[in-house]
């Protein structure tokens, strides 16, 4: 008889921790029952319902171990690259290289979260004079002051123009606190005019030529930074072969979606989605195992579709999720509302598309950095959204807005309009602080609310 | 009906004039906007009132925004998404330290041109291009060193007209109040007609602009055009003017603004700033500190909301205060 996913609480999940580990569970280095996370600081966890699953349980590890894997690559001579704002562009080129780790800094838009402000970071930005009125990512400017969470890069390559206010306006102050950055340029994508040459993107865009060899040119720059620092050439085989690795983990990610959010009981939940989809943008600091996390969250998921079982309920009202969500709690919220995630653009969804192989890699990078829908108009990020929508079902829309996120004021609209007409679904818009507690009943009303639209307009 | 607004410094009003076109120099009101600028949580104020102006006005034809923040950049996707308004998106680069953004620009004006043609503008010859650029270069020229001024109306409304219809001025001849009052310094993004009614209030406070360094001021005057065109080619002038020489806030990096305003500010003997931003505006927002610390001077950052109806009472208020403390030499003692 299979075994019926659920999920847990964190003192659940220790228990099962101490029942896998006595019925022979292996772990890699990094292993360990959940719990101990908390000591580190992570207390949002016990707030937190996960997938019972050892797949899950890696998943976890692996994210949140990534700052002592950090500080480790150091030690061991590697040396640190911080990328912002590109999401999945950068790394590919830097995980190209030897001895040469790549992450996010920006990623510390999850801190006061996973943390629940226990970090500060949010009060240091604010003494620094950046306030709530800009999104998350200012822990960052906090991680920096502070330089008590991921080590201080050896490096920093920042992509700016059409990118959020809210990352470049950091993005400066952290230049003028005294840490360099090398800048590119990515353009605002416009549809080709008449006549202009144009290039399909991974993704379903088009750009004019012109724009994707712009931006070629860009990474040209950023490729000759890149070789310079790591004392190595950065040739084109390299960039391939970088490429096809990074294309792996896409893959294994494209697997994964479609089971998930296609399936008729989602086998993974909402949650560890949200995590592994993350996992895309810069491998949590660790390729080689950021593909063998992957893998084994396939394996569990194919196993479960085969039998037939799934973390949510079959009935669960299928939604499409934009945005992702300050608060890593919401993702439950919805499903104990009663939805569960079908479909998702979490402001990357360029970098779970595979990059092309058959073209030379810094075309291919830029066809894939231009792919952003971030970059371009929210109309074509809503056609993204109405095409995936119908790909896996979706019955309704999710918008989450980030508080303080300089895109948010507009976008939801313009999509919410989009969506609307193409698709005539309902659609909703939820504003999703970093931590929800206060607001909790409130965000669940309108998931319930939203829950039932969508039930009580379902054909029997 | 032949005008075609914009209310970006780095968009050439003798480009659009060259083609035949009457460009309009855009400063909306704030307090008339209701819907955008009002129900969308967090949009900046000036990029809301002005999608509205645009949508309402019955005088414009056409309406170029650029790429150089959020707002604006969502702000033409409204106008494209809800509207048929001609709009015209250009992709103004951050960066600058690179010949390829240079060159983005110089593209940028190109499509920007065909825009204007396709619009039923014409194309023209080098020579009506070169007395078009003549005549915006001369009227810039009349108002880029004309201080001391009446007022910091007349001035805004002077550099509106250089950047409207390419309207020389005489200087002024009456320098009223000009030395009389607190010299500050007006720095920050646009202004709406709004924040002119505060400006006309300094003299009664007991300050005076002696620098205006606003978006829509001195600081964003284009430099002379260049007397060759490099390769005979007038797009790589306005380069030269506009995009090589402006410096702004969005800018990567933008230590020019700060090494364009320590000079000036010695020069002009600013004792404290005046900061207009809007509210939401995270480029100046974020900018404020550096600029206090870079500066050495006092700085009161205005980011009030003329929707709302007490606003500029409370500004004027405000600023009266700072003049005071300014006055007193007790700002260390007001802000520690
Ligand atoms: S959440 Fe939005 S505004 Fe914030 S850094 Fe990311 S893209 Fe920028």
């Amino acid at each position: 008889m299979t075994e019926l996913p659920c999920k847990l609480t964190l003192d659940q999940w220790d228990r099962r921790y101490d029942a896998l580990v006595a019925g022979g569970l292996r772990e890699p280095s990094y292993g360990g029952p959940l719990g101990r996370h908390v000591d580190d600081g992570n207390l949002r966890l016990c707030k937190l319902q996960m997938d019972d699953s050892p797949a899950a349980l890696r998943l976890w590890n692996f994210l949140l171990s990534e700052e002592d894997r950090l500080a480790d690559a150091r030690r061991r001579g590697a040396r640190l690259v911080g990328v912002l704002k590109d999401l999945g562009t950068v790394p590919v080129m830097a995980y190209s290289l030897d001895r040469v780790v790549a992450f996010y800094p920006d990623g510390a838009w999850w801190i006061p979260c996973v943390m629940e402000q226990s970090d500060g970071l949010l009060a240091i930005a604010d003494r620094l004079g950046v306030d709530e009125s800009f999104c998350p990512v200012r822990a960052m400017l906090g991680a920096f002051e502070s330089q008590a969470h991921f080590p201080i890069p050896d490096l920093l390559i920042a992509s700016v123009g059409a990118t959020c206010d809210d990352l470049s306006a950091i993005a400066q102050r952290l230049e003028g606190m005294g840490h360099p950055i090398f800048w590119w340029e990515i353009p605002h994508r416009r549809p080709p005019e008449a006549g202009e040459d144009a290039v399909h993107l991974p993704g379903g865009c088009v750009a004019p030529a012109a724009q994707v060899a712009f931006v070629r040119d860009e990474l040209e720059r950023v490729r000759q930074c890149l070789a310079r620092f790591a004392g190595q050439e950065l040739t084109d085989a390299r960039l391939a072969e970088g490429i096809g690795r990074a294309n792996r983990v896409r893959r294994l990610l494209g697997q994964l979606r479609q089971m998930a959010y296609s399936a008729p009981a989602a086998p993974l939940p909402a949650l560890e989605m949200l995590i592994a989809e993350m996992l895309a943008i810069h491998f949590c600091s660790d390729q080689n195992e950021c593909m063998a996390v992957l893998g084994e969250l396939v394996e569990e998921a194919r196993r479960r579709e085969r039998a037939g079982v799934g973390a949510v309920a079959p009935e669960a009202v299928r939604v499409f999720w934009l945005n992702p969500v300050a608060d890593l709690r919401a993702m439950n919220v919805l499903e104990d509302a009663g939805g569960r995630v079908c479909g998702t653009e979490y402001l990357f969804s360029h970098a779970l598309d595979p990059i092309d192989e058959d073209v030379p890699p810094t075309e291919a990078l830029a066809r894939s950095a231009l792919a952003d829908l971030m970059v371009g108009s929210p109309i074509d990020r809503a056609e993204r959204v109405c095409r995936d929508m119908r790909a896996f079902g979706a019955e309704a829309l999710v918008i989450s807005r980030i508080p303080g996120a300089s895109h948010c004021s507009l976008e939801g609209a313009i999509i919410g309009e989009v969506v609307r007409q193409r698709l005539g679904v309902p659609v909703v818009e939820v504003e999703v602080p970093p931590l929800t507690d206060a607001m909790e009943p409130t965000l669940r009303t309108r998931l319930e609310a939203l829950v039932e639209t969508v039930r009580d307009g379902r054909t029997p | 009906m032949n005008n075609v607004g914009y209310c970006s410094p780095f968009v050439p009003p003798e480009w659009i004039a060259a083609f035949g076109w009457s460009p309009r120099w855009l400063r909306p009101r704030a307090a008339g906007a209701r819907d955008l600028a009002t129900t969308h949580r967090g949009l900046c104020p000036f990029a809301g009132a002005l999608v509205e102006q645009v949508i309402a006005s019955e005088d414009l034809h056409a309406v170029v925004l650029t790429t150089a923040c959020d707002p604006m950049r969502y702000g033409a996707a409204v106008l494209q998404a809800r509207t048929d308004w001609p709009t015209f998106l250009f992709n103004l680069p951050s960066t600058w330290q690179s010949n390829a953004a240079g060159r983005l620009y110089c593209d940028e004006l190109r499509r920007l041109g065909r825009f204007l043609v396709d619009l039923g503008g014409r194309s023209p010859s080098p020579d009506e291009t070169r007395a078009t650029f003549a005549r915006y270069d001369a009227a810039r020229g009349s108002v880029r060193d004309a201080w001391p001024v009446q007022s910091s109306r007349q001035y805004a409304e002077m550099v509106a007209a250089v950047r409207g219809e390419g309207r020389a001025h005489p200087r002024p001849s009456t320098v009223e109040n000009a030395t009389d009052g607190v010299p500050l310094a007006l720095l920050g993004g646009p202004l709406v007609e709004e924040d002119l009614a505060i400006l006309d209030a300094l003299p009664q406070l007991g300050g005076r602009i002696v620098l205006d360094a606003s978006e829509g001021g001195q600081r964003t005057l284009a430099a002379a055009l260049p007397a060759e065109w490099p390769g005979d080619d007038p797009v790589e002038a306005l380069r030269r003017a506009y995009f090589d020489a402006i410096p702004d806030v969005f800018r990567r990096p933008n230590d020019r603004l700060f090494e364009w305003l320590r000079p000036r500010l010695a020069a002009r003997g600013a004792r404290g700033i005046l900061l207009r931003r809007h509210v939401f505006c995270d480029l100046w927002h974020a900018e404020i500190e550096r600029i206090r610390q870079a500066t050495g001077l006092p700085l009161i950052d205005l980011d009030m909301l003329h929707a709302d109806a007490g606003a500029p009472a409370q500004a004027i208020g405000r600023i009266e205060a700072f003049l005071e403390m300014l006055r007193g030499g007790r700002w260390l003692v007001a802000r520690g």
